[in-house]
Order: structure tokens, then C-alpha cells, then sequence
């Protein structure tokens, strides 16, 4: 039969009853390793832990960080540790791809009928970004009432939306990051580079200087994960254009980053083994 | 004896050769390195414009700016992810064969990483260096405290290997490498000094931390670059410090390792 006639009949309900079903294989083994699960989400917490202590250690001896209080600098790192999570739980195996398509395993992917970026992500789920959300919650809820910043259902529901817009903008890049294994060796400095980018995110971006602001807005676009979302929240007088448009940012960029990597996907021709 | 030595510098030589093959993630780590670089300039920058005063517990922004660069210049030089190494080795079962090879073990992946340490003080550390003490102009002193640092960082180096192996031993009972992993750098990097400079820790904490081991990783060498620890008795008792922490981290996971390799279960092969 013709692939595209097959690939017509794939809806959303197919591939959410599939995700399931490789969903449950996947938790399955990974709880065969118990003590690699429950070490890992202890390894995940002690990180953010260590975050929160830095700030802590900052802030005892400093007032502020350029015009930021102590609970506002609280409330940009919950959410980008919220923030983090899908890429963390969801895309996870972005950072196997460059080992697949080096000893040629990518190739499997490459003959399920349906959607080959979907299957690739779909494989790993990774348990231990569920620890770092937890974290990530208490320390947005702690900031937020803190800082006694209103609870009504709008506020919320603006947190939410603009959570997912930073989702979109961290997985976009590690997408990209993780496809420009395609074509370079060691793409993993890419990735970890990436991964450096997204801890600079927690920090607000007025405190560099003009061309920076304009790197990090426009051609590294880190700005969005968490600076521009969560000044609708927290300083919604100060929230411009840039702050609004950033669902927007947000859903174009995980567009081009998966168009790129299908790219990239559809290029491979195996190692010949 | 000779023979040993030989062997030991076959190994660093291929590894020098092994990393410098891989040019462009050379280029992308420097990349890397020089963005967290601007990071930090601009995050402290606005940090000391907020704080009124020029001096904060006794460091300017000068010397925190060049203690934490440096310190990063120092952890990409010192890191060897020997932990990454050994978990890798476990998991698909070539540890087996490294270990019945006519060496030690704990010998073997040292120097079969020290290439690597060579290339990047050369790539990473020195032209941190060099640019730092252009830019800041003489604010890193160059007298004997250059001698200092270097005994200085051989006994951190020697440290923060130990931690490895103790680390890596863990591993042999865990099975889990990226926990394990994950929560030694967590603690290394905060403890040590290379996120925050110890001078800003309160106090509690502070006295705890230099009690432990880490600090001697980071903060003992760049005080001693920075001409901050004191006149030559002091300077020799942080080395004393240090040269304590080797002997006992070495004993420690000496020992630790020879408990725990009997550990071992390969699966397959």
C-alpha cells in the first residue's frame, strides 16, 4: 500500500495509544533498575538544591541582582525548573541520537510506519525530571506567595501558558542541538553547550549589555525560557511586545527545530552495517 | 623503572593525540567557555553595582571576577569525567579487560587521561590565564606565588582524582552512574568554591566547608594565584592542608576501590 495512504489514517488517538504502550515498556525497565531510579531523582533534587543554596549564599550578601530581589530571582528559577521538565521527561533520548547514528542503530527508527521523530522521542521517558518538577513547583508557590503576588484563575492560567511557551523554546534548541549530530562528529559539546545556555536562562536578562540582550532575544533565543514568560507574571507593567509574541516564539521555533531535525533524519543512510 | 615510566607516557601520548583530533569540539568548548565567561562577568557586574559598596567581604569586583574565571579556566583544565569513564566501562564490561591488564587499573585510566589534562591547560587554562593578567592589569601578582600554584594545583589534582575513584566506587555497588555522578559535581563544584568564592559563604557554613576536602580543589590554588593567602608561612600551611587531604583521600579510596572491585558483576560480554 502507498505510505502516504497509510500515514493519512494516523491520527492523534493512534499515536497517544501508542505512547502509552512504549510509555509502559519503558517504565517497566527502567523500575528494574530501582536503585539507579531512586539515586538519580536523589542526584536530580541535590542539583537544585545546590541552586537554591547559591542564590541563598548570593543574597546574604547582596541586596539584589541588578534591580531583581531575592523571592523575584526565586520565582525565574521555579519556573524555569518547571519550565524544564518536558524536555527533561520527554525528549530525553536527544541525547542518545548521536550514538545511534554513529554505530548505525538510528536505522531501526527509520522503517516504523508512523512518525519517526515521534517514535525516536517516544522511547525515553525519564522518571527523574518528575523530582526536579516537584522542586521546581514548591519554590514557584513559596516565591509567589512571597512576594504576595495575586492567585485567580487568569493569573494561572497565564502561568500555564507561558510555562509551555518556555517548554517549546528549551526543546526546540535541544532539538536542534541534538539533530546537528547528522552532520558533525562529538555533537554532544553542542548539546552540553545548549544545556549551559539553559542555566543562564534563570537569570534576568536587563543585566547585560544591549548587544547581549539582543543575542540573547534574537539569535540565541534563551531570553524566552524564562525572562520574557514570567514578567507577564511578575512585573506585568514591564512586560512589552517581546513578552506577549513569546507563545508565538515559542511555537515556531519547536516547528523549525523539529522540521530540522526530520531534516537531518530523513538524510540518514545508515553506517552500511 | 624506566619501563613503567615509558608505558605511563605511551598512554598520555595517545590520549594527547585523541583529543586533538577532535578539533571542533576543542573550538566548541572554548566557545562555551568563553560565553559562561560573559555570563558571569555581567551577572557580577550587576551584583556589585547593587551592593553600594566596592569591596564585599574583602573582595572587590576585580578579584571575584578573576577568581571565578579562573576557576573556571581550572575546572575544565582539572575535570577528567573519570566517574563517566568507569560507569561506561561497567555497564558494557570493558573494565574486565582493563583490569587484568599488566597495570593497574587506577594507574591505567590516570594517565590514559592525562593527555587530556596537558592539552586543555594548554587550550583552556593558559589563555584564560594570559588574557586575565593582560586585561586586569597586574592584578594577578607574578612572583613565587606562580611556584606555589603549581605544587598547589598537582596536590588538587591528585585530590579531586581520588574523589573520582571514590566515586567511581560507589558506582561498582549502584550500578548508577548518572546519580551518583551528578550529585559529586553538584557538591564539588558548590563546595569547592567554583560557583560562589568561599569569602562570600556565611558563617556556619564557611567554617564547615573548610574543613572538607573540596576546598582544597579550588579556593587553596587561586588564592595562592591571587596573592591572597597570606605571607610564605600561611601559604605553606594551605599546601600543608592540601598535602593533608592527598594523603588521607588517597588512603580512603584506595582502600574503598579494593573493597569494592570484588563487588563486580559483569553481565555478559
Amino acid at each position: 500500500m502507498d505510505n502516504a495512504v497509510i500515514r493519512k489514517r494516523k491520527g492523534l488517538g493512534f499515536y497517544l495509544r501508542i505512547y502509552r504502550k512504549i510509555l509502559a515498556q519503558d517504565i517497566k525497565s527502567k523500575m528494574s533498575y530501582r536503585a539507579d531510579f531512586i539515586i538519580s531523582t536523589v542526584g536530580m533534587i541535590c542539583t537544585n538544591i545546590a541552586g537554591f543554596v547559591s542564590f541563598w549564599i548570593l543574597f546574604r550578601n547582596f541586596p539584589s541582582v541588578g534591580g531583581w530581589g531575592y523571592y523575584e530571582m526565586l520565582f525565574l528559577y521555579g519556573f524555569s525548573l518547571v519550565a524544564l521538565t518536558p524536555v527533561q521527561c520527554l525528549f530525553d533520548n536527544n541525547w542518545s541520537l548521536r550514538q545511534y547514528v554513529y554505530n548505525g542503530d538510528f536505522i531501526k527508527y527509520c522503517f516504523r510506519p508512523m512518525n519517526l521523530f515521534f517514535y525516536f522521542q517516544s522511547e525515553v521517558f525519564d522518571i527523574k525530571g518528575l523530582g526536579q518538577f516537584t522542586f521546581g513547583i514548591g519554590t514557584l508557590v513559596y516565591s509567589w506567595a512571597k512576594l504576595g503576588l495575586a492567585v485567580t484563575p487568569l493569573a494561572i492560567l497565564k502561568t500555564i501558558i507561558f510555562l509551555i511557551t518556555a517548554s517549546l523554546v528549551m526543546v526546540a534548541l535541544q532539538n536542534a542541538a541534538a539533530a546537528s549530530c547528522f552532520w558533525i562528529m562529538n555533537s554532544f559539546y553542542l548539546l552540553d553547550l545548549t544545556m549551559k545556555f539553559r542555566d543562564y536562562s534563570k537569570y534576568p536578562i536587563t543585566i547585560f549589555s544591549p548587544v547581549f540582550k539582543f543575542v540573547f532575544t534574537f539569535v540565541v533565543p534563551i531570553a524566552f525560557i524564562a525572562y520574557y514568560p514570567s514578567l507577564v507574571i511578575l512585573r506585568p507593567e514591564e512586560a512589552g511586545v517581546l513578552s506577549f509574541i513569546s507563545p508565538f516564539v515559542g511555537a515556531l521555533l519547536f516547528y523549525l527545530s523539529y522540521k530540522f531535525w526530520m531534516y537531518g533524519a530523513l538524510k540518514y543512510s545508515g553506517t552500511g552495517s | 623503572m624506566n619501563l613503567n615510566i615509558k608505558k605511563y607516557f605511551a598512554l598520555t601520548r595517545a590520549s594527547i593525540i585523541t583529543s586533538l583530533s577532535f578539533r571542533l569540539s576543542t573550538l566548541i568548548m572554548i566557545f562555551g567557555n568563553l560565553l559562561y565567561l560573559l555570563v558571569v562577568y555581567f551577572l557580577w557586574k550587576a551584583i556589585y553595582a547593587s551592593a553600594g559598596t566596592d569591596t564585599v567581604n574583602g573582595m572587590t569586583f576585580n578579584d571575584t571576577l578573576i577568581y571565578l574565571v579562573l576557576a573556571t579556566a581550572l575546572f575544565t583544565f582539572m575535570e577528567m569525567y573519570i566517574v563517566w569513564e568507569i560507569g561506561r566501562n561497567i555497564q558494557s564490561g570493558q573494565i574486565v579487560l582493563d583490569l587484568i591488564k599488566p597495570m593497574d587499573y587506577r594507574q591505567y585510566v590516570f594517565w590514559s587521561y592525562a593527555g587530556e589534562l596537558i592539552t586543555h591547560f594548554v587550550f583552556t587554562f593558559l589563555p584564560t590565564f594570559i588574557v586575565v593578567s593582560i586585561v586586569t592589569h597586574g592584578a594577578i601578582p607574578m612572583s613565587w606565588n606562580l611556584l606555589w600554584f603549581i605544587l598547589s594545583v598537582f596536590l588538587a589534582v591528585s585530590i579531586n582524582n581520588s574523589i573520582d575513584y571514590f566515586v567511581g566506587g560507589i558506582c561498582l555497588y549502584t550500578e548508577s552512574i548518572w546519580g551518583i555522578n551528578i550529585m559529586k559535581q553538584v557538591l564539588v563544584t558548590l563546595l569547592s568554591g567554583a560557583t560562589i568564592p568561599i569569602a562570600f559563604f556565611p558563617e556556619p557554613f564557611k567554617t564547615v566547608v573548610m574543613y572538607l576536602p573540596f576546598q582544597s580543589i579550588y579556593n587553596t590554588p587561586l588564592l595562592i594565584l591571587l596573592g591572597k593567602s597570606g605571607d610564605t608561612m600561611e601559604t605553606l600551611s594551605m599546601i600543608g592542608v592540601q598535602a593533608f587531604w592527598v594523603v588521607v583521600m588517597a588512603l580512603i579510596s584506595r582502600g574503598f576501590w579494593r573493597l569494592s572491585i570484588r563487588q563486580i558483576t559483569v553481565n555478559g560480554g
